[in-house]
């Protein structure tokens, strides 16, 4: 039964979970306020989630077929909950407290939403370029999108728009349909600034032109995307300035009129001043002085990269690529449609993570309050990620054809 | 259950493998340039531990009066934040003997912010503890001393309605005001208020570089930092000296006294009294002087002129002859019996002059005031037609003025006297008491000193302002603010000048003659506003000179009595001042107080008798 688990899959987890908390305990090391022990509760939540995961692998995966839709239901009205119960923390509600917990439902939502979205599409006749299988997966994903926005927590939402492309992409959606959701996103973007919004209408022209689609789709495509440019600017300006005010505080929580974000500063002269080989651990001053914020949340790559320096660095960025290069493979090895989708609804989940909070560290993305998985501090995000690898082990140990 | 071909499968993994390792790949660039191109600089930096973002507050500016005279400026004040990261109990247990405040009360104030950002604990530290604070400044890591600078207001300047005052940043404006945060100094009422985003200017950033103990370092990288850009200065369409001396006529009164410039809409003077002093709410404001100021009778905080609504009384019987001469519902020669009362159904209602004016016409019945002749005509006029004249005449909208808060009045409609009563609520008795400036209806007096530019401008009205420009220092500019202009429709220059003569009249001998200024001709309309609250309230509305009008005036004095005996007086010593730039002086006889004529009977007694009469010749021709 060992014998056809994915080792290596099992291993780079277990190795990152090693690293997070290592980091952990030098990130709080001289702890003087909240002076929790950070340490021994993050082994606690790792071993409680390593069970789960090795649990999770055991159960026949019909089971978690069947029960896709009722979990799906089960987190939004978790996340309903939360609008209406939850606990407030850094701003936003985002907590359910159960006795002695702090459940986070989002982290929840995650996998349910990746499961619902699969097995709809794995159904015998959903076919996903037809309208109305590809509408109910885009509604599957929009809904916990939006509540999780109106929490608001912008970090967690986008998870789930970036969940949908890669997803219906894997499902068989075409790419002239990619396009088309695609432009009118960019287009909102670039539409103010006039130039930017002519280069991009160009391009969509030109790809246009070439796709070879009927006149009558063409023509809504590029009217879509003109009618988007030249309402975003008109709609923006009619905004009051604090509904402004929110909306870029909340696509930038560090948006600052002042100045340059403090956080990212600081981040980056730890991490920088890490050099190669790395201060050596426990001797980041950075770290130790408590200069770096929320330095074993979301800040912990920062904690690294002083003290480990850019060997740390790649070590932990190689385990986390072999991860999702795995993880992809796995997924195009299964030919099942569910258990291949919700596989690659998982490893976007992990890259998206990995991707937003690495690159927040060096101010490469905004600050939007994404762990780092299994690095981290944090309960539910690691069982929520050790839940998610579980059902991966438990695919690659029963679909592969060998 | 649907299965997925195997060579889509491997191209898709091919694309996706591709977007992961292109994505990885600029991350890890983006780390080798910080950690292997710039490793040196940023261990440099790291050697100095921590950089500390201060803010930097632009000095406000200052509010000058149309000649440029300074009235509202700025002197420095002492703030003491923390840096909460940074904060020891012992730390904060010292720093609450000092300043004199409870360490449970930092502690209040410095939750839920950020911690590595100083959070401002206390203002307006008098000089010992700022002296105490530097003493010990080395057991005070994480405390900062730092310079503001607070509201100041030259000697003899009140108008607090006027300017407002400048208060620290509510949790509510900070989350519905883009550009201001928790700490910060902004206007909360008045011109300070209004012109919040001129005055204010534009907070800088400076990026220090601190050792562990929160010493200054110096500049940590300079093209980080943001200078603060100091605020404009206003100013302002009104005259200090006229100011002042329109003030030093209503001391000891409650109301109001607005003057515009009839050609331009600036105000002149602007006093709402009772007022209170502007310095009791600059730095930190005590709880108990707010307290006392909220909860005094006489309403100290209110804006008189903006804010409160009045009956306007008989000065409005003006809108009424207005609406009958253009809708030709009567000619000036209309005439009518006032017997000194008049009966409306089972009501009687009384004339003023209880002895009855007579037979008066148009002209005479605005001259005297007569209650009896606008009754009937308001009858004549009918409500619907009094409510549009009303509201051509700006009346029950707010005028505009560059001041917050202001309200819009009321004038009472069919549709409003419906809602309120019912359909069959109400009578001819409601209308009638409206023609003559009673009832429902409510006016602020800014909205009376504009109804006395229109007539003046024969409907031209400019939209009343305080602010003319602004001035920026840094560019030597002068911006100045548009005057808003705009002309009632639809009312003949007839009318306006039959109004106009009615109005002349009431000075020249009508019942506002205390109103009359030497040497120029004033013409006005006396009120006297009953009201549930006591009193009569006094009203005067006036313009001048007749011919070529540049001050519109409207004066209130609260519960004074009759208009004509309080309000217009103050008026005319307005606007003698306005024209003369003093007080004439005046060859009444005075009271004989030192008894200079007894005093000289008794120095030079002279004996009548003795003196012989002067022998006067008369010429024979007569």
């Amino acid at each position: 039964m060992f014998i056809k688990y994915d080792i290596i899959t099992a291993a780079v987890i277990i190795s990152l979970i090693a690293i997070g908390t290592v980091a952990i305990f030098s990130a709080t090391y001289v702890a003087d306020i909240d002076s929790g022990n950070y340490f021994v509760r993050q082994i606690l939540w790792a071993t409680t989630g390593l069970v789960l995961m090795f649990f999770i692998s055991m159960v026949p995966m019909r089971l978690i077929n069947r029960f896709g839709y009722w979990l799906y239901g089960f987190s939004i009205f978790l996340l309903l909950l939360v609008l209406l119960f939850g606990k407030v923390g850094q701003g936003a509600e985002r907590w359910l407290v159960v006795g002695p917990l702090h459940i986070q439902p989002s982290e929840l939502s995650k996998l349910a939403t990746v499961l619902a979205v699969s097995k709809y599409l794995s159904d015998k006749y959903a076919d996903v370029n037809q309208l109305k299988y590809f509408s109910i997966s885009v509604l599957l994903i929009l809904i916990p999108f939006l509540l999780i926005a109106r929490q608001p927590d912008l970090g967690t939402a986008l998870v789930f728009l970036a969940l949908s492309i890669p997803l219906l992409y894997w499902a068989g959606l075409n790419w002239f349909a990619i396009f088309t959701i695609l432009t009118p996103v960019l287009t909102m973007i670039l539409s103010f600034n006039f130039w930017t919004f002519l280069l991009l209408m160009i391009s969509i022209t030109l790809v246009l032109v070439f796709s070879r689609r009927k006149p009558a789709v063409l023509v809504a495509v590029f009217l879509l995307n003109i009618v988007v440019g030249i309402m975003t600017p008109y709609l923006w300006n009619q905004l009051r300035p604090y509904q402004q005010k929110r909306i870029l505080t909340f696509v930038n929580p560090e948006q600052d009129p002042k100045g340059a974000g403090y956080q990212i500063i600081q981040s980056q002269v730890a991490i920088g001043s890490g050099g190669v080989w790395g201060k050596g651990y426990l001797n980041g001053s950075q770290t130790h002085l408590r200069f770096l914020p929320a330095q074993h949340t979301d800040f912990i790559f920062s904690v690294i990269g002083e003290e480990f320096g850019f060997t740390g660095i790649s070590i932990v960025l190689l385990l986390f690529l072999i991860l999702i290069l795995r993880l992809i493979h796995i997924a195009s090895l299964i030919r099942e449609q569910f258990e291949s989708m919700t596989i690659i609804g998982i490893v976007t989940i992990i890259t998206f993570h990995v991707l937003v909070n690495i690159g927040m560290t060096i101010g490469m993305a905004p600050v939007t309050g994404l762990p780092l998985p299994f690095l981290s501090y944090g309960g539910s995000s690691l069982v929520a990620n050790l839940l998610m690898m579980g059902i991966v082990l438990n695919i690659s140990r029963n679909k592969i054809i060998r | 259950m649907t299965e997925l071909s195997r060579r889509a499968l491997k191209q898709r993994k091919y694309v996706y493998t591709a977007i992961v390792l292109i994505l990885f790949f600029i991350l890890y660039i983006g780390f080798f340039r910080i950690q292997v191109s710039g490793a040196e600089h940023y261990y440099e930096m790291s050697l100095d531990n921590s950089i500390r973002q201060l803010k930097e507050y632009p000095v406000r500016g200052t509010i000058r009066d149309i000649n440029g005279r300074i009235l509202v400026d700025n002197r420095p004040s002492f703030i003491v934040s923390v840096i909460p990261r940074q904060l020891s109990p012992e730390t904060l247990q010292i720093l609450a003997g000092i300043i004199a405040d409870d360490p449970e009360s930092i502690r209040e104030k410095i939750k839920g912010k950020y911690s590595f950002r100083p959070v401002i604990v206390k203002r307006d530290l008098d000089y010992p503890t700022v002296v105490m604070l530097e003493e010990r400044r080395l057991d005070l890591p994480g405390v900062l001393l730092e310079v503001e600078s607070k509201r100041f207001y030259a000697d003899d300047v009140n108008s607090p309605h006027l300017f407002g005052y400048v208060g620290e940043v509510s949790q509510n404006e900070a989350e519905s005001r883009l550009e201001v945060e928790p700490g910060e100094m902004i206007g909360k009422s008045g011109i300070e208020l209004k012109y919040d985003s001129n005055l204010r200017g534009t907070k800088g950033l400076r990026f220090v570089r601190v050792d562990a103990e929160g010493r200054d370092l110096g500049i940590f990288d300079a093209e980080r930092n943001i200078n603060a850009v100091p605020g404009m200065d206003l100013y302002l369409t009104l005259d200090f000296n006229f100011q002042q001396f329109a003030e030093s006529l209503m001391v000891d009164k409650r109301g109001a006294i607005i003057a515009l410039d009839a050609r331009n809409g600036g105000i002149l003077t602007f006093v709402s009294k009772p007022d209170y002093d502007p310095r009791l709410l600059t730095g930190k404001i005590s709880a108990d002087v707010w307290n006392s100021l909220q909860s005094d009778t006489s309403k100290p905080l209110y804006n008189r002129i903006i804010q409160s609504r009045y009956p306007p009384g008989s000065t409005f019987k003006l809108v009424a002859v207005i609406a009958a001469l253009q809708e030709k519902i009567i000619t000036p020669a209309w005439k009518s019996y006032c017997p000194g009362y008049f009966r409306l159904g089972r009501k009687t209602i009384h004339c003023w002059n209880a002895k009855g004016h007579g037979e008066i016409n148009l002209l005479q019945a605005i001259k005297g005031s007569c209650n009896v002749y606008f009754y009937k005509l308001g009858l004549e006029i009918g409500l619907e037609t009094w409510a549009e004249y009303s509201k051509k005449m700006l009346f029950g909208e707010s005028t505009g003025i560059d001041l917050p808060n202001e309200s819009d009045g009321l004038v009472p409609t069919v549709a409003y006297f419906n809602r309120v009563y019912g359909p069959n609520g109400w009578t001819k008795g409601n209308l009638a008491n409206l023609a003559i400036g009673q009832g429902e209806l409510l006016t602020t007096p800014l909205q009376m000193a504009q109804f006395a530019m229109i007539l003046a401008n024969n409907g031209v009205v400019h939209r009343p302002h305080i602010a003319a420009y602004m001035y920026d220092r840094r560019t030597s500019r002068k911006n100045e603010f548009p005057v808003h202009t705009d002309y009632v429709e639809g009312i003949s220059e007839d009318v306006y000048d039959l109004v106009r003569t009615g109005m002349r009249m009431v000075i020249d001998g009508g019942t506002g003659w205390r109103g009359s200024v030497p040497g120029v001709k004033v013409a006005g309309k006396t009120g006297t506003a009953q009201n549930p609250h006591g009193d009569d309230h006094a009203w005067f509305i006036a313009f001048a000179p007749y011919e070529n009008p540049t001050i519109a005036i409207a004066v209130i004095i609260e519960n004074g009595g009759g208009g004509g005996a309080v309000a217009a007086p103050i008026a005319e010593q307005c606007m003698e001042y306005y024209f003369y730039g003093k007080i004439l002086p005046r060859y009444a006889p005075k009271k004989d107080t030192l008894k200079v004529a007894d005093s000289l009977e008794s120095i030079i007694s002279i004996d009548l008798n003795t003196i012989e009469p002067i022998q006067i010749s008369v010429p024979d021709t007569l």
